[in-house]
């Protein structure tokens, strides 16, 4: 394993679908895409780069999303104050809840982000007075100007949603390929070493859970953004199960995996509902394949190819 | 960070009457141990006497239920891992315990970078950045004598040289008193000898606290030998009157020595 570099192979091409994906398809699903890679993220850093596993990242998505929907409906802030804040909620509240779960390693750290994830969801349903209970926050304002410019047409959304994920997607590979990064793989190849060694594994893991809880907390805000209302189902744990399968199908050895991943489950998912009421069950069968014959997921197939080509172009 | 206690003579590490209890069974009772700064102490035992256990309660893996350990003038019983590590204490495992996934470069330049509590919580920049610390990395593996399998993944390295490069990332922390838990284990006959050597060379620069088997070798280069058995101090005293004490005899070297 080489010293991981930054920018890379992976952040042109990602740019690259970014920039082509709303020609291809129509821009409303675009633009989910990219919400759903951004939130995808943060179990990409997570799991991939710390050996974290949540279940429960919903929950800071959900975080930002009633965030946002609060402020942008009920205080009257503009659009980019409300992004930074419902980022800075997500961040602060995985940070807090960090404090206790890191104490629990393996399943009992799983168990935890899950529970919380729950409790969560129960709390937004029993605060019906600020969070609208199972009717969620609706009348969002639908268009907003950000430096001169009016956010109201689809192609606008997509532009704000891809900006945003881009900037995530930069910041997760950023992290990767820096001294901290090279702790946090340290910590997911051998943890007992790392803190032997002198880090403070409790502190590095707070650290990178409350970094990917802003960018969920992040992605739930352009999400809150995008729809125009905030759904209860952005905090249910229905979405921390679907970012962790999309992390999975995409891989999450490389943070472009999150792309992969959202663009796999959102395009095969957009076309099945249409056939077939069940298509959950074949993104399970998906899932299942991947787990067995791709542990890498979607985005190894790629790395894999350049890899081959590397061998063969070194070799001869 | 790691110079911060500069050579006096007297102990630099202190263990007073330590236990540590699993359960009903007590694997370490009363144990006291002081370690002179700049000297090789040895700990020997049968199997099961609790050297491993003792390791544990000085490096703060599993700390003591009773008694107190002091380093550098600190009481530190109760501190982490991590803190005891920047507090210049670094340890290696009797079971090799490395990052078999990484380089053997990265593996050094992790623990290394360790000491420098700064630079690992950079993050908007990539650590090739530090030229210093790749020197670094390159002077230790090559003191480990590894500095030609650099790149390659340390998991593919012969069971010696992951001893080796073991004892190279206790030796990045640049420690005051490095804990060896059995070096030479499973070590080729040139690499036994190369490492003591290199152990014999250590206590220039800092105090030695070691757990090994090979008896020829503990008492040739050990200034001090502590000997345990069933959890319980037997002995101390200079390799010499080690080798013709009674109580030693009978309890661990048997007629063998």
């Amino acid at each position: 394993m080489s010293e991981i570099r930054f920018p890379d192979v992976a952040t042109l091409l990602v740019v690259t679908v970014v920039a082509i994906m709303p020609v291809l398809m129509p821009m409303t699903l675009a633009t989910s895409i990219v919400i759903f890679a951004t939130a995808t993220l943060s179990v990409t850093l997570l799991l991939g780069s710390a050996g974290l596993l949540s279940f429960g990242q919903g929950l800071y998505l959900g975080i930002g999303s009633y965030t946002t929907g609060i402020l942008l409906r009920d205080h009257g802030f503009g659009l980019m104050p409300t992004l930074v804040i419902a980022t800075l909620a997500g961040a602060l509240s995985a940070g807090i809840l960090a404090l206790l779960i890191v104490r629990r390693r393996g399943i009992y750290f799983v168990m935890l982000t899950l529970a919380f994830a729950q409790m969560g969801y129960f709390a937004v349903l029993a605060a019906k007075d600020v969070t609208g209970g199972e009717n969620g926050l609706t009348g969002l304002p639908r268009s907003f100007a950000v430096g001169g410019m009016t956010i109201a047409s689809p192609l606008s959304f997509y532009l704000l949603t891809a900006v945003g994920f881009l900037l995530a997607f930069l910041l997760v590979q950023r992290l990767n390929a820096s001294p901290f990064g090279s702790v946090l793989i340290s910590i997911r190849e051998n943890e007992s070493r790392s803190e032997a060694m002198g880090y403070d594994v409790k502190m590095f893991k707070v650290a990178v859970i409350a970094v990917a809880g802003g960018i969920a907390a992040f992605s739930g805000a352009l999400h809150a953004v995008f729809l125009g209302f905030v759904p209860p189902s952005d905090i249910e744990l229905e979405i921390s199960q679907r970012i962790l399968v999309m992390a999975i199908i995409g891989g999450v050895g490389s943070p472009a995996g999150a792309i992969a991943g959202s663009i796999f489950y959102i395009v095969v998912s957009e076309a099945l509902s249409e056939l077939w009421a069940r298509w959950m069950a074949l993104i399970a069968l998906a899932l299942i394949a991947i787990v067995l014959f791709l542990p890498g997921g979607l985005w190894s197939v790629g790395q894999r190819i350049a890899m081959a080509r590397k061998g063969r172009s070194s070799g001869g | 960070m790691g110079d911060a206690v500069t050579g006096t003579a007297g102990p630099i590490l202190t263990i007073d009457r330590i236990g540590v209890r699993f359960g009903d069974f007590q694997a370490l009772a009363e144990m006291s141990i002081s370690v002179t700064d700049r000297t090789i102490h040895s700990v020997i035992g049968p199997n099961g006497a609790g050297k491993t256990t003792l390791f544990n309660a000085v490096t703060g893996v599993r700390p003591p239920n009773s008694g107190v350990v002091t380093f550098a003038g600190q009481v530190i019983t109760r501190a982490s891992v991590h803190a005891r590590v920047h507090a210049g204490m670094a340890r290696s495992f009797q079971v090799t315990n490395i990052y078999p996934n990484l380089t053997v470069f990265e593996n050094v330049r992790l623990a290394l970078q360790a000491r420098h509590r700064r630079e690992s919580r950079v993050f908007w920049r990539s650590p090739s950045a530090r030229r210093d610390l790749k020197q670094e990395t390159e002077q230790t593996l090559a003191t480990v004598g590894i500095v030609d399998r650099l790149g390659m993944r340390a998991g593919d390295l012969s069971h010696g040289a992951q001893r080796s490069l073991e004892i190279g990332l206790a030796l990045a922390a640049k420690p005051s008193l490095i804990c060896l838990d059995e070096p030479l284990a499973g070590m080729s006959i040139d690499d036994v000898h190369r490492t003591k050597e290199l152990i014999l060379g250590l206590k220039q620069r800092m105090a030695v606290l070691l757990i090994e088997h090979n008896m020829s070798v503990v008492l040739s280069i050990s200034d001090r030998v502590t000997v345990m058995a069933q959890g319980r101090l037997i002995a101390e005293d200079t390799p010499d009157r080690i080798r013709t004490n009674e109580a030693v005899r009978t309890a661990y070297l048997g007629s063998q020595a």
